[in-house]
């Protein structure tokens, strides 16, 4: 028995990054359509923090996925799992939202890139020109629903644990909720670092923008947290005993304490 | 009329949340729908016949060519209560409850996780089985685990594919010397068991989470109350 090996763990941290990893994607793509919505409108293709969110989306979703694939007994039977489909199991929806995502997410980083790439090709591979003028087209159909895919995409990794009636702490269900928001303010942060590693500028409209969403999002995050302790607390039993092992005295503790609620949540809002 | 596509998208969108909602509350209040069940298996651990000598789980590994490191049945022993001399151990039996309402069963993506409809038993389809482990982590009982050899999901299926195909009882229940364990089909009117289940003060393990274990214990009279 250590903090990082038990005997009812199952799913090693390679998962956690997984999941962590799906929320960052999620959430890096749901505030690059907020910024192109609701600020940039057609000049989105010009900012460094659309490019950063854009590139972050589809690695982190990718990189995801192939340690997904990895971390499978027979990673050479994944293909399975695109084959047979099980309605009443939270991993089967998630496959089928990850696999709708990505497309979504690639109609839409090419509709917003449309024109550069356009100007780019010139009057070479006329297939693709018409294809990125019609994804241009469809551009409100496809931020629609890649909006409402990402949100799923969020939420889902929380249903994934919180279907596990073996854990009382995951089987809970605030936590999709607690998932989604971590993982839209990820996305959030990520994008904001690349954007500004990739010389954008740190007093431009587009963080004001994102800042503006994103600290509420972190108020809301931190209530959201103690709803979910405060609800594990007040059930008793062995949710109570999974709520003093992750948040009393320990190693876990001193994550949760110095990490999260420290370095994760107050000293953004400071 | 008029239909904008936004309008569209709304009422699509509601119309499969619903969809999706029902089909669910539907799936998990009628488990499944059995008129064409022939059997139904259970067992029976009686916890005061049992005297813990393993012989059970010793059967099982070798009828069922189980590897050294993983096991289907394993018999936990608690105690010893009392005091000395009258002391007394409880022996406790781990294996696959065969959940009606298997967590194993619902969270399986691919459908390798299965409730076998003819015999109400829970099995793996070894060729579907991807090894994600998800049945793994689900199993509020602990007792499945990926089979070194097959790499697929693996555990106890009440000897379907070995013991039950020639027509004799599981292993574990052969080599029982005290009879503690009894195996039969519910539904038959005559079986022992079913006789057992009306006159013993049968339980089940973990029955507030809802998944109607197919394994019953007849609990052991020495308990294990610490004051």
């Amino acid at each position: 028995m250590s903090a990082f090996h038990f005997d009812s763990l199952v799913w090693h941290w390679p998962i956690a990054i997984y999941l962590f990893l799906a929320g960052i994607s999620a959430g890096a793509m749901f505030f690059a359509i907020l910024l192109k919505y609701a600020c940039l409108k057609q000049t989105a293709h010009e900012s460094k923090f659309i490019l950063a969110a854009c590139i972050i989306a589809p690695i982190s979703v990718f990189l995801g996925l192939g340690i997904l694939v990895v971390d499978l007994t027979k990673p050479l039977d994944f293909w399975k799992i695109l084959v047979f489909y099980n309605p009443r199991s939270v991993m089967s929806v998630g496959v089928i939202i990850l696999m709708i995502y990505q497309v979504f997410m690639f109609a839409w980083i090419a509709a917003v890139y449309a024109k550069p790439i356009q100007t780019w090709l010139g009057l070479r591979f006329t297939p693709i020109n018409k294809l990125l003028t019609w994804l241009a087209q469809q551009h409100a159909s496809i931020t629609g629903l890649l909006l409402i895919l990402s949100l799923s995409l969020g939420a889902y990794t929380g249903f994934l644990l919180s279907a596990l009636p073996g854990y009382p702490m995951l089987n809970n269900p605030v936590l999709p909720l607690l998932f989604l928001i971590s993982g839209l303010t990820s996305g959030a942060a990520g994008a904001l670092l690349l954007g500004v590693l990739l010389k954008g500028q740190p007093d431009s409209k587009e963080v004001k923008f994102i800042h503006k969403i994103e600290i509420p999002l972190i108020l809301v995050e931190l209530s959201i947290i103690f709803t979910f302790f405060m609800g594990l607390v007040l059930s008793g039993g062995q949710k109570q005993v999974a709520a003093a092992t992750a948040i009393g005295a320990g190693f876990w503790g001193w994550v949760f304490w110095l990490g999260i609620i420290g370095v994760g949540l107050s000293v953004p809002l400071a | 009329m008029q239909t904008s596509k936004r309008h569209f998208l709304k009422c699509t969108g509601t119309l499969l949340a619903g969809v999706a909602a029902y089909r669910l509350a539907y799936a998990t209040a009628h488990p499944e729908a059995k008129p064409d069940a022939a059997k139904q298996y259970i067992l029976i651990h009686d916890q005061t016949q049992c005297i813990g000598c393993d012989a059970c789980a010793i059967a099982c590994r070798q009828t069922n060519q189980v590897p050294a490191e993983v096991s289907r049945l394993t018999i936990v022993r608690h105690g010893p209560y009392g005091e000395y001399p009258n002391q007394q151990y409880h022996f406790e039996r781990q294996s696959c409850q065969q959940c009606e309402n298997a967590p194993c069963v619902m969270v399986c993506p691919t459908g390798a996780a299965y409730r076998d409809p003819q015999t109400g038993i829970i099995k793996v389809d070894d060729w579907k089985c991807v090894g994600c482990q998800y049945c793994i982590a689900a199993c509020p009982y602990q007792v499945r685990f990926i089979n070194p050899v097959t790499r697929a999901a693996d555990k106890c299926d009440f000897c379907a594919e070995t013991k039950l195909k020639q027509g004799e009882l599981p292993a574990c229940v052969q080599a029982c010397p005290t009879q503690a364990l009894q195996f039969g089909d519910s539904l038959d009117k005559d079986a022992q068991v079913r006789k057992t289940l009306n006159s013993a003060a049968v339980i089940r393990d973990n029955e507030s989470l809802g998944t109607r274990p197919k394994v019953f214990i007849i609990a052991d009279a020495k308990g294990e109350v610490t004051i």
